[in-house]
């Protein structure tokens, strides 16, 4: 999110829009995927995206959900255009650490949820260190 | 942490562009805009807030009201998805006509979106040749329903009036004064060198990016995406409807693709006028309770309404996904970023057809 010399705090604005019942519903499906609790991803929300994206959230998140191709399972269980193209949680180079780390485990043997979950376990340090 | 950019360039909330107040922020080196952000706020209305508890006869004047240029499609929308849920047909009379009055809906939203458009990059004279005819198709709508702006045409079991056979004629005859204007003035805009400097190549959304922010309606229709929610409507379909596809992915095309609508929905009409058979317009049917997710075409694109109504057909919960939502979205992040000037953000922003009063319900 840029900042601006000007710049008026927009948080409570925000914060009325994500709470609105399709946004909400979309921050509970994310928050469950990612397997972090609601508030701490609101949070990291509001500071990265900014109001026009926070409306489409829902509509971003149903197209991302869509356009997941099964080709790489690790990379859609991660969630790596997801999160990084259609919903911006997460930088590029956030979620390519966290997606080396869990293509790294799994082939080494690691076993595919285990392997997911050690990637979310970087992510979830992200928005909540 | 604050960041000082070349020059910081708010666009708004009060524009002379600007339908209704929005304010674009862009982030300028020289001419060129390199970032923009939109701060939305300024008239929120709460809509969806009341209209939870209600009962339905009162949701549907409401839900017309989210919007005052397309306020038809958000009559149909809603009173389609209290059929859906309580499992009540129109008659086939009356779905036609609701054909009918929300393709007219469709030629003086999609005129308004091509006068402004015209308006901004300063070609006055298509614009107000633009709204000359919408007057037409205004009055039409108030022809047929009774009011020019809220309708309330539509109710779940059919629609409120007959269309009288002397207003018939005077619709196919408006019909075909439109259908001859609006080639004029298409012709205009294609063979325009202003007009075409100002729009080619300028405000670029490519095919990817719309798919990323789900760019929905003419906006995605002109970035080469064939989505139009009326493929899947029953009565579209009896009509032979196919979606108007541009590959240009500019403004230039945005513009088209509402021009050749315009002369498609004329079309509709027609064809609609002559496949209306004699016999009710209210069938009747009692609303129930369920939930359900439905989905119609607006002029700006797909418009969702989720309704959760308990069984003496109340609205409990209601959210409502307008196009504009998408389509500002698509703008702001990818059209405006390579905007090669201030006065392109303003074209290209208008080109998306963008409803303030629809994004902020």
């Amino acid at each position: 999110m840029t900042e601006y010399l000007y710049e008026k705090d927009l948080r409570p604005l925000k914060y009325n829009v994500i709470i609105g019942k399709r946004q909400d519903q979309t921050v509970r499906e994310m928050a469950a995927l990612l397997g972090i609790r609601i508030q701490k991803l609101r949070l990291l929300l509001i500071e990265r995206l900014d109001m026009s994206n926070l409306e489409n959230m829902p509509a971003r998140f149903e197209a991302g959900l869509s356009a997941m191709d099964s080709k790489d399972p690790i990379a859609d269980a991660l969630g790596r255009d997801l999160f990084v193209r259609y919903v911006q949680v997460f930088t590029k180079s956030e979620m390519e650490a966290a997606y080396a780390r869990a293509r790294s485990l799994a082939d080494g043997g690691l076993a595919h949820d285990d392997a997911v979950g050690e990637g979310k376990a970087m992510l979830r340090e992200v928005i909540s260190p | 942490m604050k960041r000082t950019v070349d020059v910081a360039v708010p666009l708004g909330p009060v524009h002379p562009c600007w339908k209704e107040p929005i304010r674009i922020k862009c982030e300028t080196k020289g001419e060129l805009v390199y970032n923009t952000e939109v701060e939305l706020g300024y008239m929120k209305k709460g809509i969806e807030r009341i209209m939870q508890g209600r009962p339905w006869q009162e949701v549907m004047f409401l839900a017309e009201r989210v919007c005052g240029i397309c306020s038809v499609v958000h009559n149909m929308v809603f009173t389609e998805t209290m059929e859906a849920i309580s499992g009540i047909a129109p008659p086939e009379r009356a779905a036609l006509l609701r054909v009918i009055v929300n393709e007219l809906d469709r030629i003086q939203s999609h005129l308004i979106a091509n006068f402004s458009y015209c308006y901004t990059i300063e070609h006055e004279t298509i614009g107000m040749y633009l709204l000359n005819e919408r007057e037409h198709a205004m009055d039409m709508i108030e022809m047929i329903t009774g009011n020019r702006v809220n309708t309330a045409y539509m109710i779940p079991g059919g629609v409120r009036y007959d269309l009288q056979p002397e207003d018939e004629n005077t619709l196919r005859t408006t019909l075909d004064l439109l259908e001859r204007n609006i080639r004029r003035y298409t012709q205009m805009f294609e063979d325009g060198p202003m007009i075409g400097l100002r729009s080619r190549g300028v405000g670029v959304l490519t095919r990817d990016e719309a798919l990323e922010a789900h760019a929905v309606g003419p906006t995605a229709r002109a970035s080469g995406i064939d989505v139009d929610m009326r493929t899947s409507h029953p009565t579209y379909q009896k009509l032979d409807f196919k979606p108007i596809i541009r590959t240009e992915c500019d403004n230039y095309a945005r513009i088209m693709v509402r021009f050749e609508e315009i002369i498609q929905s004329i079309n509709l009409i027609r064809k609609a006028l002559s496949m209306k058979s004699d016999g009710l317009v209210r069938g009747g049917g009692i609303c129930q309770g369920g939930e359900m997710r439905y989905s119609g075409e607006a002029p700006r694109g797909e418009l969702t309404y989720f309704v959760k109504a308990d069984r003496y057909g109340r609205v409990e919960e209601i959210a409502i996904q307008t196009p504009s939502i998408m389509n500002i979205d698509a703008c702001s992040h990818y059209m405006l970023k390579r905007a090669r000037s201030i006065a392109d953000v303003t074209s290209s922003f208008i080109s998306s057809d963008p409803c303030v009063a629809c994004t902020e319900r």
